[in-house]
């Protein structure tokens, strides 16, 4: 039966001019991939560049290729310090998005109708006004004395000093932790919205309790969500400079926050595009690592035939 | 070996009544089939046994044991899913253990008895690969070993050889009758197919618009249809309007019945109608259409009815279909064979 419909058909000729008109299907990206080159790609590599040139009054000096602005950066222990508070500030308000997203999303994937509706406009609303104001709004709930939060507890008596929050880490890790939670949340809303009821339906037929069955099926057959919104959350956490400086105070830094210092404050270009390298390495490391780990958990989904 | 119960089971989904007044019994170790068009809450019913639907009323008991108020992780019956909802991520044989390793056995008892089961359905090698990594009819087999792994007292399957292709369906369908034989468990089985269930089970209950219309073994089925949809369902049916006087059938061949006087429906089976030339007593009329099938000739004969009657004859070696417009007369082979019922079981 196949083979007659096969021998129908008129053999099919190589040509390389199809071949190039088809282009493999890539065509359609060519528009993407021209504006990601023209504004992603070309200015990164400057900034990166600047990090290798002497820079004369906003000029790059002929002939001024160095090493000296990578290698002052990466033998300074101050540079280490920042690095090391950045990667943990990073990795533990990653993993309190986590915490704090998937009973969200799991209850998102139990709501029906207006309810669902509700929580996801709940869910995506934040992201309708800036970091930046986000970021103030926390410094107006944990600021000082007069701070929302301070208010609260001390009018209700539950506390008789005001609590120093705000300028600390935990003000950064909170901060953190709420502007980056959509981005945790959007990605395990996918994966646990659409999944397929049976699997759990089939544990609980095995014998397994509602506990046992969401750790030992839910999640893992989540886990592809997760590592997609554990990567995108720490790149942002890791990267981010605007919320350690309004949150962590005046002399709480980070390696973003010094690349910002750096090339806005200190107007010095070569070490602040140095260590924008140092930073953007790093960072592609990590996701490198996440992804690694990631692939290797989730090794059942494209295991070969 | 438990018996299995259903008594006068309901459920609406809303407006939707999708089961009414189900009563089901399948003893110990025998196969029960549940037969029907699709929509006809086959489904509904085998998850009410599990207990992922709740009944509005009615009740399962196993070996005598009401379980209707359990959850479905106490019930202790096993549900083969349509697709087999084999978990993806862990391997055939933790997929086999699972059952056991939330019932935290010894990891040697657990070891054991997944080889033991996996042996059962002849994949004993394939214990490290993940699903994925399996045929459909493979699937199909792992799915049986971790149910079976648990020595559950009832055994439910859902359409179990949708996923299949024909060759492998009659293979699986010999092949699992004969494990449910040699562990003696009493199974349910979903299917809409007719000839399934006439492989594969003791008892058939066809089902109709969310009730059992008939629940018996599959030749008495197909010889005593209880309704008209049972008879059209099983098997192809001629379905006539006849008035019965005097225990007997105004029709052109009187059928002898009990039924008392008045209108009612008479059921023949295309085969238990022969095709006679010339004017005998019996059923004038015309040949419609004519399909030679090799074994088999059949015949549409035009008789005045809103329907052609259908006639299904042996053909003799060398002989051919007699030529469309003949004149000819049906009668009946067997008066016992026809089936005559009242008029309330003539919905189809
Ligand atoms: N959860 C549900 N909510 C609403 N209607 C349902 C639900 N489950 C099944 N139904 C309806 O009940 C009827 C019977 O369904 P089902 O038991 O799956 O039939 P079958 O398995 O015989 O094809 C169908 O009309 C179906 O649409
Ligand atoms: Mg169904």
């Amino acid at each position: 039966m196949s083979d007659v419909t096969l021998d129908a058909l008129p053999p099919r000729r190589f040509s390389w001019r199809r071949r190039i008109l088809e282009g493999g299907g890539l065509w359609p990206a060519v528009p993407a991939l021209v504006y990601l080159a023209v504004f992603l790609v070309a200015p990164i590599v400057t900034l990166l560049g600047f990090g290798f040139v002497t820079l004369d009054r906003g000029q790059v000096a002929d002939g001024s290729f160095t090493l000296e602005h990578m290698t002052g950066v990466l033998t300074d222990p101050l540079v280490w310090r920042l690095t090391w508070r950045s990667f943990w500030v990073a990795v533990v308000a990653t993993t309190l998005t986590l915490f704090l997203a998937y009973p969200v999303a799991y209850a998102f994937s139990h709501l029906q109708g207006i309810w669902r509706t509700l929580l996801l406009v709940a869910i995506i609303s934040p992201l309708l006004t800036s970091a930046l104001v986000r970021a103030y709004a926390w410094i107006v709930i944990l600021g000082g004395r007069r701070g929302l939060l301070n208010q609260t507890l001390l009018s209700t008596g539950i506390i008789d000093q005001p609590l120093q929050i705000l300028n600390t880490s935990m003000a950064v890790l909170i901060g953190m932790t709420q502007i980056h939670l959509p981005f945790m949340i959007l990605p395990l809303l996918a994966v646990l919205a659409e999944r397929d009821r049976r699997f759990e339906e089939a544990s609980l037929n095995l014998g397994a309790g509602q506990v046992a069955t969401f750790f030992k099926v839910v999640v893992p057959m989540s886990l592809p969500g997760i590592v997609a919104g554990f990567a995108l959350v720490f790149a942002v956490s890791y990267t981010n400079f605007i919320i350690p400086q309004l949150l962590g105070g005046g002399n709480y830094s980070t390696l973003a926050v010094q690349v910002y210092e750096q090339t806005i404050v200190v107007l010095d270009w070569s070490r602040g595009a140095a260590l924008a390298t140092l930073l953007l390495g790093s960072c592609f490391l990590m996701i490198l690592l996440i992804t690694a780990v990631g692939a290797h958990l989730t090794r059942w989904s494209e295991v070969p035939k | 070996m438990s018996d299995l119960e259903i008594d006068r089971l309901s459920k609406r989904y809303g407006k939707l009544q999708v089961l009414t007044d189900c009563n089901l019994m399948a003893e110990g170790g025998s196969v029960v089939t549940l037969l029907g068009p699709s929509g006809c809450g086959k489904t509904t019913l085998l998850r009410s046994i599990a207990g992922f639907v709740e009944p509005d009323a009615g009740r399962v008991m196993v070996g005598g044991r009401d379980i209707s108020m359990l959850p479905p992780n106490r019930r202790e019956v096993a549900y083969v899913f349509q697709n087999y909802a084999l978990f993806p991520h862990l391997t055939v044989a933790q997929n086999v253990a699972y059952g056991l390793t939330v019932r935290r056995r010894p990891r040697a008892e657990i070891a054991r008895r997944v080889d033991e089961a996996l042996g059962l359905v002849a994949l004993s090698d394939f214990g490290g690969r993940y699903p994925k990594q399996m045929s459909g009819g493979q699937q199909q087999r792992v799915a049986i070993a971790r149910a079976l792994v648990l020595e559950p007292k009832v055994l439910l399957l859902d359409e179990p050889f949708n996923a299949l292709d024909a060759q492998l369906r009659l293979t699986m369908q010999v092949e699992l009758r004969k494990l449910i034989d040699r562990i003696g468990i009493t199974s349910i089985f979903v299917t809409h197919d007719q000839a399934e269930a006439m492989i594969l089970s003791d008892k058939v209950a066809v089902m109709h618009g969310g009730q059992i219309e008939q629940l018996a073994p599959p030749l008495q089925i197909y010889d005593r249809p209880s309704t008209s949809f049972v008879a059209d369902f099983i098997g192809r049916a001629n379905i006539m309007p006849v008035q019965v006087r005097a225990g007997r059938t105004d029709t052109p061949q009187p059928v002898p019945t009990p039924r008392p006087d008045g209108p009612a429906v008479m059921i023949v089976r295309p085969e238990n109608f022969e095709v006679v030339p010339g004017n005998v007593a019996g059923w004038p009329g015309r040949i419609g259409f004519a399909t030679a099938l090799g074994a088999t000739i059949e015949y549409e004969v035009d008789c005045g009815m809103p329907e052609a009657l259908r006639v299904s004859m042996a053909r003799a070696p060398g002989s051919g279909p007699l030529a469309q417009g003949t004149d000819v007369t049906l009668r009946l082979r067997s008066t016992d064979g026809a089936i005559v019922l009242g008029r309330g079981a003539a919905h189809v």
